[in-house]
């Protein structure tokens, strides 16, 4: 019992060690500035342009049913006025980046470890290094280039159709006061919550490029290995933004500390 | 640094690999000098791949060492090893185009990697590697279009078309008809003739070996079981070898 407890502390640890050392390659590639520019515009438009749709239609839904609900439970109290605060704060500081950062891991996490994990096992990144390409410089960088700039994008967008949806169900369809929720908004809602927003973002993006690169990778020969590497991808990257999600908070709560 | 003549251009020195559990190499030493080709022939299984790949720093020896020119390469970082695979190009047994470009794409990315930047230049370069492979207007197809031996050719051109100075060939007949086979053997014989390329040639096709090979190697448990020439393998009277050569499986009738 204590020993398959050590075993799996220890692969695990070897684990981190390795996704670290990709970090630092890529790391290293970025500041010897080894970016293909073209290749990370091409990922911008493959990962970042075209997730817009399910970002926007999750952060539209979400903003709805939980400005519906706030004004369930604060009507009771005649606390109308909260909803759009609640709302604006909820979605900016927690849902908005853990649903975007959710959305993106199943879309662009399990794409990156399938296309990474097919060129392994078919032995195109061995072509790759053989034609004197380092692996890190063509397929990691400008994917992990890529998603830092859009994850942050995303994470807004999505914040601002979960903010639009939920000001049309609570002011056009249940009633709130349409002056009281702007404005009550506006008066809670400041640029450290946006700030708030971008870093974990941009954090949930490096986890997602990375974890998933990572197991592209290392994935293993033939169809049982690939088919494996996305639905891994998938899963540890979801985990990961949801532990490391709770840990930010605190940290970020020192660093935007709440007025 | 690769200083006289006589150095071999590709040396490796008691080679050993494991693999999982498995002793794929177990000590084989090899030289090829400058022009030269040689011929690596054994059993399916036998470690001839991992043996090639070994040569261009793709895996790394458990003991042993490799030299390109009279330099080690067997510990250098993967950042140092670019000079390295700049000057040797490798034929991968299955062909490892990259499935997400046309077959124009796969060859000019070579040259791109190269610094060669004139469109004009890499089309011309390009057609020429193409024209030499008999694929002449598949420019634009996607290689999961290609048959078999169509890829395979066009992998044998994007090993070329940077011109490197020595050549590791992956099976490069497998799969191709006898005609396609024979102009593929011309082509090896005449990269070697003309420009003097450096190659090691694994094969099952001893028309390959017969017709490429200066020299040959003979690979059986993971060691050097024969080395010599065309001549020398010929007249040789080891049952494992003429085996090897007829075709032979061994089991009693
Ligand atoms: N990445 C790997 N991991 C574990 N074992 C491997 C790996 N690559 C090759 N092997 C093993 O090494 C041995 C030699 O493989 P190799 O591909 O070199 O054979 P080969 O001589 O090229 O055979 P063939 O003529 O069929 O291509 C095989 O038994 C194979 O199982
Ligand atoms: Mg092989």
């Amino acid at each position: 019992m204590l020993t398959t407890l050590g075993r799996s502390a220890l692969s695990f640890a070897s684990y981190l060690g390795e996704v670290a050392l990709l970090m630092r390659d890529t790391v290293g590639a970025i500041l010897l500035g080894k970016i293909r520019w073209r290749l990370v515009m091409f990922q911008i438009a493959e990962m970042g342009f075209r997730s817009q749709l399910v970002v926007s239609v999750t952060g539209a839904f979400t903003g709805a049913v939980f400005a519906a609900q706030t004004y369930f439970q604060f009507h009771k109290l005649g606390m109308d006025s909260a909803v759009g605060p609640v709302v604006s704060l909820s979605m900016f500081r927690e849902l908005g980046p853990v649903l975007t950062g959710l959305m993106v891991a199943g879309r662009v996490g399990a794409a990156i470890a399938a296309e990474i994990g097919t060129m392994k096992v078919t032995e195109q990144i061995d072509a790759l290094r053989a034609l004197g390409v380092q692996p890190v410089d063509y397929l990691v960088v400008p994917r992990a280039t890529a998603l830092m700039i859009s994850m942050p994008l995303l994470v807004v967008e999505c914040v601002g159709f979960s903010l639009i949806a939920g000001w049309f169900v609570a002011t056009q369809v249940l009633g709130v006061q349409e002056a009281f929720f702007l404005e009550n908004m506006r008066r809670y809602t400041d640029g450290y919550d946006i700030a708030w927003a971008l870093s974990k973002g941009f954090v949930f993006g490096v986890i997602i490029v990375f974890l998933s690169c990572y197991e592209g990778l290392n994935a293993r020969e033939g169809a049982v290995g690939v088919g494996r590497a996305p639905t891994e991808a998938v899963v540890r990257c979801s985990l990961s933004i949801l532990i490391s999600n709770f840990f930010l908070s605190f940290g970020l709560n020192i660093i935007f500390p709440t007025v | 640094m690769s200083s006289s003549p006589e150095t071999p251009v590709i040396e490796v020195q008691a080679l050993k690999k494991r693999l999982g559990t498995q002793d794929v190499l177990r000590g084989v030493d090899l030289q090829v000098r400058r022009g030269e080709t040689c011929v690596v022939l054994g059993r399916s299984g036998c470690g001839k791949s991992v043996l090639l790949k070994h040569i261009i720093a793709l895996m790394r020896p458990t003991s042993g060492r490799v030299l390109i020119e009279g330099e080690e390469i067997t510990g250098l970082p993967e950042r140092q090893l670019l000079d390295v695979r700049r000057k040797v190009g490798m034929l991968f047994q299955s062909a490892a185009l990259f499935d997400s470009m046309t077959v124009e794409q796969n060859l000019a990315f070579p040259l791109k990697e190269q610094g060669i930047r004139d469109p004009k230049v890499i089309k011309e370069r390009v057609t020429e590697a193409l024209d030499m492979v008999d694929l002449l207007g598949a420019e634009s197809k996607m290689p999961e279009k290609l048959s078999g031996g169509m890829r395979k050719r066009v992998g044998l051109a994007r090993t070329v078309v940077g011109r490197p100075r020595c050549i590791l060939y992956d099976e490069p007949t497998t799969g191709l008809d006898p005609i396609t086979s024979d102009s593929i053997n011309r082509l090896i014989r005449r990269l070697q003739k003309r420009i003097s390329v450096t190659s090691v040639v694994v094969t099952h096709d001893m028309k390959t070996a017969f017709h490429c090979g200066d020299s040959i190697v003979f690979l059986h448990e993971g060691r050097v079981y024969f080395q010599g020439t065309v001549d020398q393998l010929r007249a040789s009277t080891d049952p494992v070898i003429t085996d090897f050569i007829e075709g032979r499986s061994g089991d009693a009738d």
